[in-house]
Formats: C-alpha cells, structure tokens, sequence
C-alpha cells in the first residue's frame, strides 16, 4: 500500500446548487440507501402511492407526506427527488419506508428488458412516430 | 363456472393503484457545456429536470504499484426528461456529467440503461474520453454523436473516431442537440445498436 495515497474522504465536496437549511440524511435519521451491491434502485424505478396512503396523507408530515402526495400518479425516483427537491437517496430510502409501511407501491423495473427485443422495438416505433420540430420527416436510406 | 373474475380486481382500483409504465432508460453523457441538457430539452415531453446524484470519482493518477485508483463520492447536478411511448412504456434520458480528467463511475446511474449516447464537441474532443471508455468497458451498446454547433463540425467524422479511437461497432454521427428531429435519429442509432445485439 502506497504511504500517499491518503484516506477517502468522509464526505464528498459541496454539493451542486443550494444546499438544504436541513442536512439531507437527517430526513433519513442518518440511514442511507444500500448502494454496495448491484440492487440499489434505479433512478426509473416506478412509484405509486396505494389508496391507503393517500387515505392516511393527513397522518404524515413533511417530506413522507410530499412523497406519496406526488406519486398520486406513477413517478421514477428521479422525478420524486427534483419535482420535491431531495437528495436522491434520500428519496431512496423514504420510499422503501413508505412502502413497508404500505403508503406507496415500488416497482423496481426488471433489468432484463435491456435484452429484451420486444420492448427495444416498442420504443424504436415509438421515438419515429415522433416528428421533426419543422413538421420534415426525417429522410433515412 | 364460478364467478370468481368479479369486477373487484378489475374496477378496485382507483388512480392510486394505477399500473405504472415500464421505464426504459438511455443516458446522455458528455463533458460540460456539450449539449446534454439541450439534447434532453429538444426531444423530452417535460422541462428537463434536475436531481442530484451521488457518483464514484476516480482520479486519473492510478497508481502504477498497486493499481488501486483513488475514489471519492461526489455529488453532481443530472438533468433528465422523459418520453411517453404509450401508457405501458416510459423512456427516459438522463444526462450525466463527466468531466476531462476524472474518470466517473456512474454504475449507480446507468445499472439498466439499454443504452448510451456520448455527445462530443470536436472543439473539446478529450472532455468525452472518460465516458467512452466507460461504455465500452461495460460493454453498453453507445454512439457518438458530434454536436453540430452552428451547423459546423471542425473535424471529419473520421478524424473523430481516430481520436477517440472507438472501436468499429461504435456508431459516430453528427447532430444538432437543438433540433427534435435530429436528436431523435441519434438515439435511433443507439436504439437499433442495442437491438441488433439482443439479436446477435
């Protein structure tokens, strides 16, 4: 082991943009999400909030309530964290809560579609169906 | 015949039970200031919006004894949209920072994508080195897509792929980040790159 080589740093630099007034894991009470192995969810990974947790919004406070207040409608992690402004772990680990607790339903997407050549083509019919800004279609050999 | 098929399963469920779509995600990469976020903003149905991720940063300087890069978390600005294909399928772009002289590890970020498309400004060709390397070391099917601005491209596309000495397979077209029509075509190649090897 090489003597300069020093030790990780426990934190990351400053993060991008304005900081939280709240630091982001205490919303988490310092948990993170498990991102070792190979499983950590997805940033697409589909959320939808149950009739239950709508049902039980007005027993939530803060950024739990936020969440299952926007996922009325299917959201990706991704888009529960910039529409609310969290970190995206953060978002992470509040919906797994969420879910165990039956407020939302988390679809974690299957990672075999990227071999998947029916839904590869579904997508490729979909994106050419898409017109030039200028209404010209686009002129392929 | 039991009348178990009632309407319970079928009609329960109300707009908070809804089937969410099947998310299908490409990732645009590309050094700062190339285009990413225009590229996202011209083709998705929503404002391009932004989230933070937390990626793994590996400095350059590998040492040469013990090959064990150094690596620290950081957290990066990532801008994304996204593309009803029908109710069923949801295709999403996320645009990822990589800078010249780091090497990113966006393993969080690109775990599922079924492909990547690096955008490339001939007049900064290093800024995208890190994530072609990173591509074809995880073998996600990619294209080059040199980003015409002001309709001008200061290289040949063969010039490109010298510099960047990608490997054949790899797809090096030009575009314009600024039109739908053009950055749809770009994300056509990936897309049929990434068929042609669940067939292959």
């Amino acid at each position: 082991m090489a003597d300069d080589i020093p030790p990780p740093e426990p934190s990351g630099p400053e993060p991008v943009g304005q900081a939280s007034a709240v630091r982001p894991f205490l919303l988490t009470a310092g948990r993170v999400a498990d991102t070792t192995g190979d499983r950590a969810m997805p940033v697409e990974t589909q959320v939808v909030a149950t009739a239950e947790g709508l049902d039980g919004l007005d027993r939530l406070a803060f950024e739990r309530r936020d969440i299952v207040a926007v996922c009325r409608l299917p959201q990706s992690l991704a888009e529960i964290a910039a529409r609310l402004r969290l970190h995206l772990n953060v978002v992470r680990v509040l919906a797994e809560d969420l879910r165990d607790e039956g407020r939302l339903t988390v679809h974690v997407p299957d990672s075999g579609v990227v071999h998947d050549a029916s839904v590869l083509r579904r997508v490729i019919e979909g994106l050419r169906a898409i017109p030039d800004a200028r209404g010209v279609l686009s002129d392929s050999d | 015949m039991t009348a178990t098929e009632t309407a319970a399963g079928a009609t329960a469920g109300t707009s908070a039970t809804a089937r969410p779509p099947l998310p299908v995600k490409m990732v645009i990469a590309g050094g700062f200031g190339v285009g990413k976020t225009t590229a996202v903003g011209a083709i998705s149905e929503i404002e391009p919006l932004t989230t933070e991720a937390a990626i793994t940063e590996v400095a350059a300087g590998v040492d040469d004894l013990t090959h064990t890069p150094q690596k620290s978390t950081t957290t990066v600005a990532m801008d994304f949209g996204c593309i009803t294909i029908d109710p069923t399928l949801k295709l999403y772009l996320f645009g990822t920072p990589g800078q010249e002289r780091f090497g990113f590890m966006w393993d969080d970020l690109v775990e599922g994508a079924v492909g990547a498309l690096v955008i490339v400004d001939t007049r900064r060709l290093d800024d995208c080195f890190a994530a072609v390397d990173y591509f074809e070391h995880k073998g996600i099917p990619f294209a080059v897509a040199v980003n015409a601005f002001d309709g001008r491209v200061e290289h040949t596309l063969d010039e490109v792929r010298w510099a960047l000495d990608v490997s054949e397979g790899v797809p090096v077209v030009v575009f314009d980040a600024r039109e739908t029509g053009s950055v749809r075509d770009a994300l056509l190649v990936v897309l049929e790159l990434a068929l042609a090897r669940t067939e292959g």
